[in-house]
């Protein structure tokens, strides 16, 4: 387990940000801080939570998934892995070469 | 001026819907005065769970999104069930639930129950109506979100005073959906990455699931698969999507899946999945599913990629999108010779096992039973033994002919499910196969049945337990039976008469002579070919039990055939 820090952004519709953190406690994760905000004409939640690497990929498609989820960013777990700080986390085949290099290898 | 009720049918009506499933209540009145002449028959069910399910059958028969109506607070609470189920199995249903008044809303009012927040984390997609203005907007992005991608419950709360409220109507509106952050497509370079992969593959398989079938993919994946030959199996719910005398097709996989499917997914190096969620029924243990397999997951909810085991390369996107473009980089004499492991996999030495301990007369019913199908049928199963031997016996090309809650696993769903399979398809014989635990769960339906005249064909495989928790005690808890025996269950065909439904009773000795008797076998006949509802009840031994299984924990190679 380790401390994340995720940011999304989202259409503040109904509902939206109950779901983005439900995906968190449906998992029997502690939600260690939570800070939400308008964000110009969206909004944005900044959540910080202990997660398994496993968890790390199943929240993000969880939130991707959510209807009026925009974006979803990381942050500290993947610097481990050479990545630019609040690299953005797109659905995996969105990035069709480097999946492709990886499935090949 | 229209009222916000008659606004709230026109939207639907203007949807496409002409049939609703329903309950009324305090609430929801004020939408129940405006069904007259609104275009729209309702059709009263004796529970809102009934009518729930009821609203799933109509849809998964017809791929259209079904409307089921309740009121606040307990019959609210009641629809939850099927929406967790129309969630698992990827249902387009769209539950309108009347609320209390706006001014009283958070005051725990009477019959006041939070809808909106005890069925979030359960929706594709919901609101709390606030104003009459919001209503047809909230009506068409609610059905838009029902059924695009992958669909999904809905549940549209409206107050009873927006119900009551007068306002200028206009006529319904289109909307117009924004970009989604999971509509990001495959990119084209996938298909020659899959081709490389089969190049490099010894052992390739395809596993197809529910997905193929909601996507309207099945004339494209059947081509590809016809050009692919290579062992393709099914989960429960993409029975039917791929031919069964496909000569590379082995049937259903997983805990009660065939031996060939689950020793060949066992032992593949390429898995090639068609919109499955790969769960844990699927999989069994997760560490050891297709140990030695790269695997490419075509999917179009990126949510369901990477659950259970890392896949090597996702394909996110419609199947109807994907699979042509895959396909069209196919080059089948360029692809190796899959020839040998076709034989290992699809040979006869892997082929099912003629049914033999306390199960065979339950089997060989089921195999009697459809058998004599007319063409045009459509199977419902509850959930239990009955369902996976259902499911390993039934054998259809019809995408839409097996229907039953999988990943819920609900029992109760079978009946109201039929009810609206029905009205959906009233040319098609209908069967619905319960166990007595199952049926007992929505047994009121049977007035539903009655009262609309419903030819369904009712089966209860009656072995007097509940029949799957009680064969796991026996394997996993030392015979333990814990409040599983059900021998003082009611007499059912004196239910069914109760409901002026005609039933009558089968017993295990009928199926000692194989096949059966011509009088039996008239019987069973004409049950399939009356124009009325009719139950039959099949007295099943108490202690048959499901193979083959996968036993909780165990790998797919590690299956059980028989008891000890």
């Amino acid at each position: 387990m380790a401390m994340q820090v995720f940011h999304i952004r989202y259409r503040n519709a109904q509902g939206t940000l109950m779901r983005i953190l439900n995906a968190i406690s449906r998992r029997g994760l502690d939600l260690t801080s939570v800070h939400a905000e308008a964000a110009g004409t969206e909004h944005a939640v900044t959540v910080q939570v202990e997660v398994t690497p496993k968890q790390i990929g199943q929240l993000c498609r969880e939130w991707y998934a959510i209807v009026d989820v925009i974006e979803v960013r990381s942050s500290a777990g993947l610097r481990e892995h050479g990545v630019a700080e609040w690299a953005p986390l797109p659905p995996a085949s969105a990035n069709a070469t480097e999946s492709a290099r990886a499935a090949l290898a | 001026m229209l009222k916000g009720a008659e606004i709230v049918l026109r939207c639907v009506r203007a949807e496409g819907v002409d049939l609703v499933f329903g309950y009324p209540g305090g609430a929801i009145m004020p939408l129940y005065d405006a069904l007259d002449g609104s275009g729209i028959r309702h059709v009263l069910t004796r529970h809102e769970q009934g009518a729930a399910f009821a609203a799933e059958g109509y849809a998964r028969a017809t791929g259209k999104v079904g409307v089921a109506i309740a009121t606040s607070g307990p019959g609210a609470t009641n629809l939850v069930t099927g929406i967790a189920d129309a969630k698992m199995d990827s249902v387009p249903l769209v539950c309108i639930t009347g609320q209390v008044r706006s001014a009283m809303i958070g005051s725990d009012a009477f019959q006041e129950t939070d809808v909106f927040g005890v069925t979030l984390s359960l929706t594709k997609w919901s609101r709390l109506v606030r104003t009459i203005d919001e209503i047809p907007e909230v009506i068409a992005e609610g059905f838009h979100w029902a059924r695009s991608g992958r669909p999904g419950p809905v549940v549209i709360d409206i107050p009873t005073d927006l119900l009551k409220a007068k306002k200028e109507f206009s006529g319904p509106v289109k909307f117009t959906p924004h970009a989604q952050a999971s509509e990001a497509k495959a990119e084209g370079a996938f298909s020659d990455t899959i081709v490389a992969l089969l190049q490099k593959a010894a052992r390739p398989v395809a596993l197809v699931g529910a997905g193929a079938k909601l996507s309207g993919a099945i004339p494209e994946l059947r081509r590809l698969l016809d050009d692919l030959n290579i062992p393709t199996f099914a989960t429960v719910h993409g029975l039917g999507a791929v031919p069964p005398q496909a000569p590379y097709y082995l049937g259903m996989v997983g805990m009660h899946g065939t031996r060939a499917a689950n020793m060949a997914l066992h032992e593949t190096d390429l898995l090639l999945v068609f919109g499955a969620r790969l769960d844990d029924r699927v999989t069994g243990d997760p560490t050891r599913f297709a140990p030695n397999a790269k695997i490419v997951h075509f999917e179009i909810d990126p949510a369901q990629l990477d659950r259970v085991r890392p896949c090597e390369l996702p394909v996110i996107g419609n199947l109807t999108d994907t699979i042509p473009e895959f396909h069209a980089k196919i080059r089948p004499a360029s692809l190796p010779d899959f020839s040998g492991w076709r034989t290992v996999a699809c040979g006869a030495e892997r082929a099912e096992l003629d049914p033999r301990g306390l199960a065979q007369p339950t089997i060989r019913f089921l195999d009697e039973l459809f058998s004599r199908l007319p063409q045009d049928n459509v199977v419902i199963a509850d959930v239990g033994q009955h369902q996976m031997w259902a499911a390993q016996r039934y054998r259809s090309s019809s995408p839409r002919g097996f229907i039953t809650s999988g990943g819920l696993g609900a029992m109760g769903f079978a009946l109201p499910a039929a009810v609206g399979v029905q009205l959906a398809k009233p040319e098609t014989c209908v069967l619905c196969v319960s166990g007595d635990g199952g049926f007992q769960m929505n047994i009121q339906e049977l007035a539903t049945v009655y009262r609309l005249g419903l030819p369904i064909k009712m089966v209860i495989v009656d072995n007097k337990y509940l029949g799957m928790v009680r064969q796991w005690q026996q394997l996993f808890y030392d015979r333990n039976y814990a409040e599983t025996d059900l021998s003082d269950n009611p007499d059912f065909v004196e239910i069914a008469k109760a409901y002026k439904i005609h039933g009558w009773r089968l017993n295990e000795a009928a199926m000692a002579q194989f096949p059966v008797s011509e009088e039996t076998g008239d019987s069973i006949d004409n049950f399939l070919r009356s124009p009325e509802p009719e139950l039959l009840v099949f007295d099943c031994h108490p202690e048959a039990n499901v193979y083959p299984m996968v036993p909780a924990g165990a790998a797919l190679s590690e299956m059980v055939f028989e008891d000890e």
